[in-house]
């Protein structure tokens, strides 16, 4: 469901010029009048083409309640496409924009005085990242088990999301074999007939055993690591009857005549196979009861603090906290160190990775022969700049607006000599001032400026459009169907801005190309690998704008700026809603601007400390608490 | 019984020896033979170009048996015999039908299904059951595997898919129902570790039966697990459990059937390295591991994602520097149209590799291809304009004389091309009364 986005920039394609005020319009004496007179032909008094009739809309009240069905009038009205062109009688633009302008309105105004809902996230499957950090922070060993694991879908931009995560007897065949190349590996075994050598005793051995078990305590050794093992692998505590099982089964081995070691091995792989390790379950008293909402039990909350930080299941301490009911008392204290974790590196390359395309870098590839000076070390280093920067402002707990203007960045001698910036040798990357470079913030990264190019050229539309989508928080919406994206013919003739004023002649395209074309023609002095130059085709670079809000700038940096100081809010939001949607691993409904509202105001009021936002997400009411749904 | 060599000259490459298998009547079990007759199984396979064609280029000329070979077609001209070219076929579903953009995703989507895509990015993707999995769902149980998906797309792209769809959409031609895809595997190593179940021939023998036990224990103790959870969950959480469920279920039945069907590998076969770099190598290679599959009776269904809708690779070798997708919207540029036919051509060349294989391999008086149909297609037609009618469509095998191949046929414009799926069906002994949009069987195959 899209619902979300729409309430959020709802405002911002074609509907900026009111002639009637669309916040003070009346449903029954404005809007009806004319739905009646534009859509009735085919969608009321009796017809319901496409299934969608609108007779029993009486109300403004009766608009709120089907608002799934409103998002989807106010959507194609707004885009032009209902009603269907070559209809003789069409709304004129100012009533289309007055019925657009009003159903967001009324609408927005409804999702925010709707009462509290937590809302409710489908069960979650490890993706691959998350399964092979539980793996390495389970087992103890680190060898990228779920590389060959099919691709995980990606829904509203990331692929932690419960609903799109889905299994196949292909995957369940992989988390087989996987389970059996882990034990291996992390439980070594004794050779035939002999006690076990103790050069191979493993890491993951040690912190269960106590080595050498003598034969008359095996057993009890085997009930405590069972007990140990599956509440950590299982993220809570463990059942009477679980631990039972696993030990019958482990026992199969022995009667086997296999070694105690073998028997350890069959027990972690039935624990890596089960249902309670490959998703994250939330059980509920009530799951078909929508109105049973209740919060989360403290190693429910445990382990979703983990998997949003860490990408990964919770260390001990979250386990022990949350076993002793302590963990909400010292949920700020706990976020703190676990930000500061090693782990947080996870929140960096998968959030910001996601949120910002950085991982889209692996499948790009520049024109080799234009651009010979791109290799995969720099690429690498592109990602990692970026990386850097995210990582700074959250371990240092800085203003979430910096990721905008920082006037420093962190570079190494090939990424500082791709810039132009002299002085630094080496291959680490440190800290180093942009001042005066014309570079800044993120926006002047050149993994950005990359991700959002051709490959044989600058893209402005694709760099406006990821502005518009990632950084604020209003996409356009896509070009109508049909409509091939406008390529340009014949580069000898002058700049890629003269050239693109075609977009403008087209009226359709205007629209939205106005918005995002600007944008992107601010950041023409950088190439389509992020190097500055001067001059595109010979000419000099004309990268002067004006936003559709008004602001005019000469440049990148001026747009910065503007960005940074006019735009702050948008901004937030939009890492809000991206980062909220991280969290939760479900997209947002339009019960969750209340939430985004809560955790923009906190932000705004601390200085845009990164840890506010983290703050904000973690204690509020759909991380915090859950519901039921309705049954299908 | 006789042993006989997979040609060399293409094995070689990918396996690092030839592998010396069985010949297939060693290998159908004994009832399928009594049941068909004695005839070989019928195999059937789906390969999905992206982006469209170059359709002046793509279109031949003439119809029946008298037809001319286009340029991009013209690396098949010696499978002429084995194949089936039409023109006329459409995907209505994988047009807009009011949902805007997204025209890259919707065929991908289509392409098997003849459904339209639920236009989602998260929650309720929806689709329809694809041919192939009918026909899986069906038959399935008499082999191995009870179907094959591939994919040569390498890494996937992050976060958005195409106008607000599930990348589900674009990346999965094969659904087990609407709402549950069938991922492809894009990597030639586990496929054949799959087919193979991996390992040596020694270290089989020594561990195999112990190791299947415990993994059949592991299997029932995660399925007691499942069951005991079902009782707590909602309706999606269910649904979620139900795929669980239903995949320890076949994952069993494998198991079972590998056991029994005790394929054996001679000594001395090395398995493929892993992922080629090269795209030309690592389809030759996916399709060797397709056709070896087929020969040894793994499965008879398979589909296999040449390129997802919307790839934008560039083909360097070719001349091509530009990505792929990008090429397509070529606005008649004179350039683009080139290198646009140059890839189309590319990809004809790559499917005539594997059409050679499949000749390659006795059965019987016949060859491999003889018992196959191979449908060799996407589902846009005019790349730069997103059309979805007059499909790129081809087919190649006679599947065991059912069809017959040498022959240009025209259906009338925007005749559904899930029509040509409900035949498909017909032949394997699979029928259906309704596939998608189909609106009947397609006269004139036979």
């Amino acid at each position: 469901m899209r619902i979300f986005t729409y309430i959020l920039f709802g405002t911002i394609c074609g509907l900026t010029a009111f002639a009637a005020d669309p916040a003070k319009a009346k449903f029954e004496k404005d809007i009806l009048p004319l739905i009646e007179d534009h859509c009735f032909a085919c969608h009321g008094d009796g017809q319901e083409k496409g299934g969608i009739k609108f007779d029993d809309f009486k109300k403004a009240g009766d608009v709120h309640r089907g608002y799934k069905l409103w998002e989807q009038v106010f959507r194609k009205v707004r885009a032009g496409e209902m009603p269907p062109e070559g209809r003789k009688k069409r709304p004129n633009k100012e009533e289309q924009t007055l019925i657009a302008g009003w159903i967001r309105h009324s609408l927005d105004d409804f999702y925010v005085n709707s009462p509290p809902d937590p809302g409710r996230v489908t069960v979650r499957r490890l993706n691959r990242t998350e399964y092979n950090n539980v793996i390495r922070d389970l087992m103890m060993v680190d060898f990228q088990p779920a590389k060959d694991f099919p691709a995980d879908d990606s829904g509203h931009g990331f692929d932690n999301i419960g609903d799109v995560l889905s299994m196949s007897p292909l995957l369940l065949e992989k988390y087989l074999a996987a389970a059996e190349k882990i034990a291996e590996q992390a439980v070594a075994v004794p050779e035939q007939g002999k006690p076990m050598d103790p050069k191979k005793i493993t890491d993951f051995q040690r912190h269960y055993f106590r080595y050498p078990i003598p034969q008359g305590e095996r057993r009890e050794a085997a009930v405590e690591f069972v007990r140990k093992f599956l509440r950590r692998a299982y993220r809570r505590d463990i059942e009477q009857d679980e631990a039972k099982r696993i030990m019958v089964l482990a026992g199969q081995a022995m009667v086997d005549g296999g070694s105690f070691e073998e028997a350890v091995r069959l027990a972690v792989m039935a624990t890596l196979v089960s249902p309670h390790f490959i998703f994250r379950w939330e059980l509920d008293g009530a799951p078909d009861n929508p109105k049973a909402i209740r919060s989360l039990n403290e190693f429910e909350l445990a382990s979703r603090l983990s998997f949003f930080i860490w990408s990964s299941l919770p260390d001990e301490k979250l386990l022990q906290l949350a076993r002793q009911g302590e963990l909400r008392k010292n949920l700020s204290a706990e976020v703190s160190r676990m930000l500061k974790d090693d782990r947080a590196k996870s929140l960096v390359e998968n959030f910001a990775g996601q949120w910002l395309e950085l991982r889209n870098l692996n499948v790009y590839r520049p024109d080799r022969k234009l651009f010979p000076t791109y290799t995969p070390e720099l690429r690498d280093d592109m990602r990692r700049e970026t990386e850097l920067l995210f990582g700074h402002v959250m371990r240092e707990n800085r203003s979430v607006l910096e990721l905008l203007s920082a006037d420093y960045s962190f570079l190494n001698a090939r990424l500082a000599k791709h810039y132009g910036v002299k002085n630094i040798a080496g291959n680490q990357f440190r800290q180093v001032s942009l001042k005066g470079t014309g570079r800044g913030g993120i926006l002047g990264h050149a993994s950005i400026l990359t991700v959002t190019s051709d490959p044989n050229r600058t893209s402005p539309v694709k760099r406006g459009k990821y502005v518009l989508e990632n950084i604020l928080g209003t996409p356009p919406p896509p070009p109508p169907p049909d409509v091939p994206e406008l390529e340009v013919v014949g580069a000898d003739k002058g700049t890629l801005r003269e050239q693109m004023v075609k977009h403008r002649t087209n009226a359709v395209c205007a629209s939205c190309h106005e918005k995002m074309d600007p944008i992107g023609f601010a950041f023409e002095h950088f190439d389509a690998i992020g190097r500055y130059r001067a001059k595109d085709n010979g000419q000099p670079i004309d990268a002067a704008g004006k936003l559709d809000s008004g602001e005019a700038f000469k440049n990148a940096a001026e747009l910065r700026q503007i960005l940074t100081n006019k735009k702050s809010d948008l901004f937030a939001r939009c890492l809000t809603e991206k980062m909220l949607t991280y969290a939760l691993g479900r997209g947002l409904e339009y019960y969750d601007k209340r939430t985004v509202d809560t955790i923009v105001k906190r932000l705004q009021s601390k200085g845009y400390r990164f840890n506010e936002l983290i703050g904000g997400i973690v204690t509020s009411l759909p991380f915090d608490m859950k519901r039921g749904e309705a049954g299908k | 019984m006789s042993n006989m060599q997979l040609p060399r000259r293409t094995f070689l490459r990918g396996l690092g020896t030839a592998i010396a298998l069985p010949t297939l009547e060693a290998m159908i079990p004994a009832r399928a033979l009594a049941a068909g007759n004695a005839k070989f199984p019928t195999r059937m396979a789906f390969i999905y170009i992206p982006n469209g064609v170059i359709q002046e280029k793509w279109n031949v000329k003439g119809e029946g048996k008298d037809y001319q070979f286009s340029h991009i077609l013209e690396p098949l001209a010696k499978h002429r015999d084995d194949m089936l070219v039409f023109s006329g076929l459409a995907h209505d579903k994988a047009r807009a039908n009011g949902d805007g953009a997204g025209d890259h995703a919707r065929a991908n989507a289509t392409f098997l299904t003849g459904a339209q895509a639920r236009k989602t990015s998260g929650a309720d993707i929806k689709l329809g059951v694809s041919v192939d999995q009918i026909a899986a769902q069906k038959i399935g149980d008499q082999t191995r595997l009870s179907s094959l998906e591939l994919s040569s797309d390498g890494v996937r792209l992050s976060g958005r898919c195409d106008s607000g769809y599930s990348c589900a959409y674009q990346f999965n031609l094969a659904w087990k129902n609407a709402s549950s895809p069938m991922p492809p595997e894009s990597n030639p190593k586990a496929v054949f570790d799959r087919l193979f179940a991996g390992g040596s021939k020694k270290e089989r023998d020594e561990n195999k039966v112990r190791r299947e036990r415990y993994r059949k224990s592991i299997l029932d103790f995660a399925l007691e697990d499942a069951k005991r959870l079902e009782k707590k969950l909602g309706y999606t959480d269910k649904r979620k459990l139900d795929e669980y469920l239903d995949s320890i279920r076949e994952l069993e039945k494998r198991i079972e059937a590998m056991a029994k069907a005790n394929v054996e590998l001679p000594d001395g076969f090395s398995v493929p390295a892993g992922k080629p770099r090269d795209f030309g190598a690592h389809v030759r290679l996916m399709s060797d591991m397709m056709a070896l599959a087929f020969q040894t009776d793994s499965t008879r269904i398979a589909s296999y994602l040449l390129a997802h809708d919307g790839d934008n690779r560039s083909y360097p070798h070719l001349g091509v520097r530009q990505g792929h997708h990008s090429i397509s919207h070529h606005r008649n540029a004179k350039d683009k149209v080139e290198d646009l036919t140059k890839i189309n051509r590319y990809h004809c060349i790559l499917f005539a590799h594997f059409l050679d294989r499949l000749k390659s391999i006795k059965e019987g008086d016949g060859t491999l291809l003889d018992h196959s149909m191979i449908v060799y297609g996407g589902a846009i037609g005019d790349g730069n304009r997103h059309t979805h009618h007059d499909l790129p469509v081809l087919l190649a095998g006679n599947a065991n004389g059912a069809i017959e191949t040498g022959r240009h046929v025209r259906y009338p414009t925007n005749t559904p091309m899930a029509n040509l799926f409900l035949n498909m069906l017909d032949i394997m002994g699979t029928p259906t009364d309704r596939l998608g949009d189909s609106t009947g069987r397609l006269k004139n195959l036979s």
